[in-house]
């Protein structure tokens, strides 16, 4: 084997699945094959690889069994591996991958369960400061606040599915009573957030997830609320905004917004 | 730092520590589980007032002839400078190439080309911590037929060019040692006793390799008979210093653990009461 170069480039082949002979003739075959001491080093990649994909998506490993993750996992790092070290930021494509891979498809809902362990991993590393707590809101004036921008705070997200996915998510968790969930139990649309432990979802209405993506999309409080009124006039913006800041889904004011 | 002897801190044990504070020597954390926000990285903040801690990278790289990737290094960086912890450490090993980063300690051939490599490299890494490192003797599993240097030899020079200070985990001694053939007493002679900084001590699991035996280093265990003689005589060759206990898969209670790295202080004790009575 040559230099060093060559040697990581044949390894990191080698790792991927390729057989290569000049890296077997590299290594020492005392009392083991080279090839067998070689393997240790790719079944440890792709089962740490499968392992770190089970933990940022523990719904979809839930719902489909050990085995059946593997397979699927496998199909993904075999595809993409990590281009970092940080675990929690590697699978952003996991999802796309369960919507295309052929086995699972009799699980319709699956890929918008492995969405919402994404979002519910990225609220899980968002920062717990600069969110917008209720006893900011003390002294702001009721007709500057409906005047004013409210951004979802970081990690805030989301999801939307045509399943009964809040359901299905608390169905998996451990230790929850076994309990039939309809699919015919319809859409659902949940606000994932960091919370102060841990992340965790909302469960929103039509009229709130309108409510919440206008005010993400720069709307102000007003027109984020005339909007979702026009949706369904049972709308309550009291109700539902005292529910989102308890929650606090929104970004913290800034001083001197344009927004105010 | 006093050579005391600590744990590594792992989530399902973080919130049980951060209620209960347990008396440890410090706490070791692994660097690429703390780089984003969290709220363990807040929590972090709060312990480290009642600990101290160690930080232990696993993606630094330090082997990759490509050197060290600048955005994984600054971000490192940002964490030491935050957490100011007293001992940094990454292994003498790669685990990226290419741009893909494999989640593994791959191997090196000791060789002066992969000495240069690392020597650049842990340069590069002292110089944006503004630090000395330790770095860490890996679990081998292969060696290559045209290396030049024993591991250790390896390890030496690699301090002496580097000024970096190295960190013997003892599993890793026993694993590699019996993987590779080689006598762990005699992989101890000819070490630097003086840049010796930290201990690790871990379990291992045996597996089969072409109905051979097969060490394997997965940290989900206690930490073997045959690991803690080896390091009873590591400490006395090379005395107390900081001891860790690392435990990575089938975690145990946080008293299992507590108790493993007490198992450690009394070995360091015991050498530090022998030491003063030899002064």
């Amino acid at each position: 084997m040559p230099g060093l170069r060559d040697l990581q480039t044949a390894f990191a082949a080698h790792l991927g699945g390729e057989d290569r002979a000049d890296l077997v003739d590299a290594v020492i075959g005392d009392g083991i094959a080279a090839a067998s001491r070689l393997r240790v080093h790719r079944h440890h990649v792709r089962r740490s690889l499968e392992g770190a994909l089970a933990s940022t998506f523990p719904t979809v490993h839930a719902l489909v069994g050990e085995d059946f993750f593997r397979g699927m996992a496998q199909a993904f790092t075999l595809r993409e591996l990590p281009r970092q070290p940080v675990l929690a930021e590697y699978g952003e494509g996991f999802p796309a991958h369960v919507a295309d891979y052929g086995p699972a498809a009799s699980l319709p809902y699956l890929a918008d369960m492995a969405r919402l362990d994404w979002a519910l991993n990225l609220a899980f590393h968002a920062p717990g400061a600069g969110r917008l707590r209720a006893e900011d809101l003390a002294g702001v004036a009721p007709d500057r606040l409906v005047g004013s921008r409210l951004p979802l705070a970081a990690g805030a997200t989301v999801i939307q599915s045509p399943y009964p996915i809040d359901r299905i998510w608390r169905a998996t968790r451990p230790g929850a009573l076994p309990e039939p969930v309809s699919l015919e139990e319809g859409p659902s649309a949940l606000l994932v957030l960091r919370r102060a432990d841990d992340a965790g979802f909302l469960a929103l209405s039509p009229a709130e997830v309108s409510f919440v993506l206008a005010l993400d999309g720069e709307a102000r409080v007003e027109e984020a609320a005339v909007a979702a009124f026009s949706l369904d006039q049972r709308f309550d913006l009291s109700a539902t905004f005292a529910r989102l800041v308890a929650a606090e889904a929104f970004a913290a004011l800034q001083q001197k917004s344009p927004g105010w | 730092m006093l050579p005391a002897a600590g744990i590594g801190l792992r989530s399902p044990h973080f919130a049980e520590i951060a209620r209960d504070r347990p008396a440890t020597g410090f706490l070791e954390i692994h660097a690429e589980n703390y780089l984003g926000a969290s709220p363990a990285r807040d929590g972090l903040d709060e312990l480290r007032r009642d600990y101290a801690i160690s930080v232990h990278a696993v993606g630094l790289s330090l082997g990759s002839v490509d050197g060290v990737d600048e955005r994984h290094l600054d971000r490192v960086a940002a964490l030491v400078e935050h957490l100011q912890p007293a001992l940094v450490s990454d292994h003498l090993a790669w685990s990226v190439a290419g741009g893909r980063y494999f989640n593994d300690l791959l191997p090196l051939p000791y060789t002066q080309e992969a000495l240069e490599v690392v020597v650049r490299n842990v340069d590069r890494v002292q110089e944006r911590l503004g630090r000395q490192i330790l770095v860490e003797n890996p679990s081998c599993y292969l060696a290559f037929a045209h290396s030049t240097l024993s591991e250790p030899e390896f390890l030496a020079e690699l301090a002496r060019r580097s000024g970096c200070g190295l960190l013997l985990d003892v599993n890793n001694i026993v694993v590699t040692a019996h993987n590779l053939g080689l006598d762990p007493i005699d992989w101890l002679r000819g070490l630097p006793a003086p840049v010796i900084g930290e201990y690790h001590l871990a379990g291992h699991t045996v597996n089969d390799a072409d109905g051979e035996p097969i060490l394997i280093d997965d940290h989900g265990s206690r930490v073997g008979e045959g690991v803690w003689t080896l390091f009873g005589e590591v400490v006395r060759r090379f005395g107390a210093k900081p001891a860790l206990v690392e435990w990575d898969t089938d975690l145990p209670a946080v008293d299992v653990l507590l108790a493993e790295a007490d198992r450690a202080r009394d070995c360091l004790n015991a050498q530090e009461g022998a030491d003063a009575r030899a002064a």
